[in-house]
């Protein structure tokens, strides 16, 4: 019954978060100098074209009109259209398109970041303020600030011009070629993973220091049990749900954050449609990828708000 | 004011502090004059780079096209258009520091009223200001201000933007976009302090709400929020060159993160071009980064303390 209460009240928090954003949304861009139904068919669009659009896109029903019109649309799944040289493509395909390609360098970049954060933050807490430690520790503080996009850079520069062990831009589909697809995947993933590992690695140390105080721990020890196998059986496993609510929070703001990198390296996923579509005008677009974006992002952040309420009681009086 | 009190702080811990420990507290760790370094040069790089004896930044030498690093004349070589690196990187240096440091200066101001206010006085004002910051932060910080530039920064042939338009522009939508960040940050920090006794206590005696705030909330919320404000400043930064790269922040040249923009396609040619503003920007984030992580692990020191 406490969970239903809490889930209807996080859906309903929900839904009022992602409808005043969208109105936002909506307010920027009515609020745009000049009409965007002329903005959108720039080029191709006569009066008649023009005034014909701002009906269909409700643009002469007043702010209220409009978002409405465009939110509704967006809720059952129409998702509006690019307008280029006089024709349409819907959002819906490009978004089909494009959605796979973000989310495989999101998943290549967390793989990437938790397998090294793991092996890193455990052995860095085993042996606290040991010399590896504060090696780890100091790099990655260097790298956990370090910007995406520098690195992107500086790694192009490095590895695909100068060394030529790389294409520095592009992208394959892996059903096309799967070899291919990695090695060009490899520079924009280390340019994301390389943030997120320090962040994961951190964050892994301090729970793994905090549970290698615990009375178990030295009770296996003083069984007799070797130190990897407690490391790994009984200490990574308690100390790893920090590290695995950050990965999952990180999803919703990783789909923002790839648009730098997806410009950079030129692959065809969301962020680069984002980035597309406002160097293009295409303000239906822009409106529609940016709601999608926080959409996923809300989603992702009530979603694991929920689980770890669901998993971990004690979370549940924490909120003051 | 906050100078005050903040010392009366420091002292109540002093006095709780083994003098061994004291000692330890004095010496500053290296990390603070190397950040602090990097940090005033591209402070003094920002104020006194016209006094410089440096070319426009905006001047092209047709004689020295991509000429690399070393070159004399040109300290630190020109761009494949001729333009001095450094006067380029000096001018960037006052723009990327201004642009951040306005932004955070006034996104934090108001948001840090908004959230120590609301906090403090609670009601009606504390439940509309929570979920316009919850709304505001459901999107993705780089996406906010790409969609508020992508606005309000607009030109065509009637309206031109300049540069200057262009800085203020990024300016007030990186302001909008700090607000509800430190703004959380106030809130949160205000709530665990609004309760204590001593606020109660001189609530009793009659002192003025504001007053109150002044005095006993304010200095004790500033350091969470300077910790937090450093931060932003390095954020700020990250999202001033991510805009550049867009195409969508300050054109021509004119910032670290547009030199960087511009370069990008001469990247096989002049490759200085590319790492030299992006170092700019790296080191200048994470010396900003360094101090905000020193002042919340003194602050925590403090806390464990009292």
């Amino acid at each position: 019954m406490d969970i239903l209460r809490l889930l209807a009240k996080r859906i309903v928090g929900m839904a009022v978060i992602v409808t005043t954003a969208t109105f936002l949304l909506a307010c920027l861009v009515w609020l745009l100098p000049g009409n965007p139904a002329a903005l959108l068919v720039a080029g191709s669009g006569t009066p008649e074209i023009i005034a014909e659009l701002e009906r269909e896109l409700h643009l002469d029903r007043g702010i209220l009109g409009y978002w409405w019109n465009w939110y509704s649309n967006l809720l059952t799944g129409d998702f509006g259209y690019y307008f280029l040289n006089g024709g349409r493509r819907p959002l819906s395909e490009v978004i089909s398109a494009t959605l796979p390609v973000t989310l495989q360098l999101i998943m290549y970049a967390q793989i990437v970041a938790l397998s090294a954060a793991v092996p890193l933050g455990l052995i860095s807490a085993y042996k606290e303020n040991g010399r590896f430690d504060r090696i780890v520790s100091s790099t990655l503080f260097t790298l956990v600030s370090f910007p995406g996009f520098a690195l992107a850079l500086i790694m192009s520069l490095v590895f695909a011009v100068q060394l030529g062990w790389v294409d520095p831009i592009g992208y394959t589909p892996p059903s096309e070629n799967l070899g291919e697809h990695l090695r060009l995947m490899i520079l924009p993933v280390l340019s994301i993973a390389v943030g997120l590992t320090s962040s994961y690695t951190r964050l892994l140390r301090t729970d793994v220091i905090a549970t290698l105080k615990d009375d178990y721990v030295t009770m296996a020890a003083s069984k007799g049990i070797s130190d990897r196998r407690i490391l790994w059986r009984h200490v990574f496993r308690p100390s790893s749900t920090t590290l695995l609510t950050s990965a999952a929070l990180n999803m919703g703001g990783l789909i923002g954050g790839t648009i730098v990198i997806e410009t950079i390296f030129v692959i065809p996923g969301m962020g680069y449609e984002v980035f597309y579509s406002i160097g293009a005008r295409q303000v239906i677009a822009m409106q529609t990828l940016i709601a999608l974006i926080s959409f996923g992002y809300v989603f992702f952040n009530s979603l694991i708000d929920i689980l770890t309420n669901i998993i971990d009681p004690r979370t549940r009086e924490r909120r003051v | 004011m906050s100078e005050q009190s903040t010392i009366h702080a420091e002292t109540a811990a002093d006095s709780v502090a083994s003098p061994a420990k004291q000692k330890k507290e004095r010496k500053r760790p290296v990390g603070f004059y190397v950040a602090g370094s990097w940090l005033s040069i591209v402070v003094i790089a920002a104020i006194f780079g016209p006094l410089l004896p440096l070319p426009a930044w905006d001047e092209s030498f047709y004689d020295f096209l991509g000429a690399r690093p070393g070159t004399s004349g040109h300290f630190l070589g020109t761009t494949q258009d001729g333009y001095d690196m450094l006067a380029g990187l000096v001018n960037g240096a006052k723009i990327s520091a201004s642009v951040s440091f306005v932004a955070v200066l006034l996104g934090g101001g108001i948001g840090s009223f908004i959230g120590v206010t609301s906090a403090y006085f609670r009601g009606k004002f504390d439940v509309i200001v929570t979920s316009i910051f919850n709304v505001m932060l459901s999107i993705p910080n780089l996406v906010l201000s790409l969609a508020l530039l992508s606005v309000l920064a607009y030109s065509d042939a009637d309206n031109p933007a300049t540069t200057t338009r262009r800085v203020m522009v990024l300016m007030l939508s990186l302001t909008l976009v700090i607000i509800p960040i430190l703004g959380r940050i106030a809130r949160a920090s205000t709530l665990q302090w609004a309760g204590r006794e001593f606020v109660l206590a001189s609530k009793s005696m009659g002192t003025k709400d504001f007053t109150i705030i002044r005095k006993h909330i304010l200095p004790n919320v500033a350091p969470a929020i300077l910790a937090i404000g450093f931060l932003a400043i390095g954020s700020v930064i990250i999202v001033e060159g991510s805009l550049s790269i867009l195409g969508i922040g300050v054109p021509g040249g004119a910032s670290w993160g547009s030199m960087l923009a511009n370069g990008r396609g001469n990247i096989a040619f002049s490759p200085h071009e590319v790492y030299m503003p992006s170092l700019c920007i790296a080191f200048t984030v994470i010396s900003s980064n360094w101090f905000g992580d020193y002042v919340r692990r003194k602050l925590d020191l403090r806390e464990a303390k009292i």
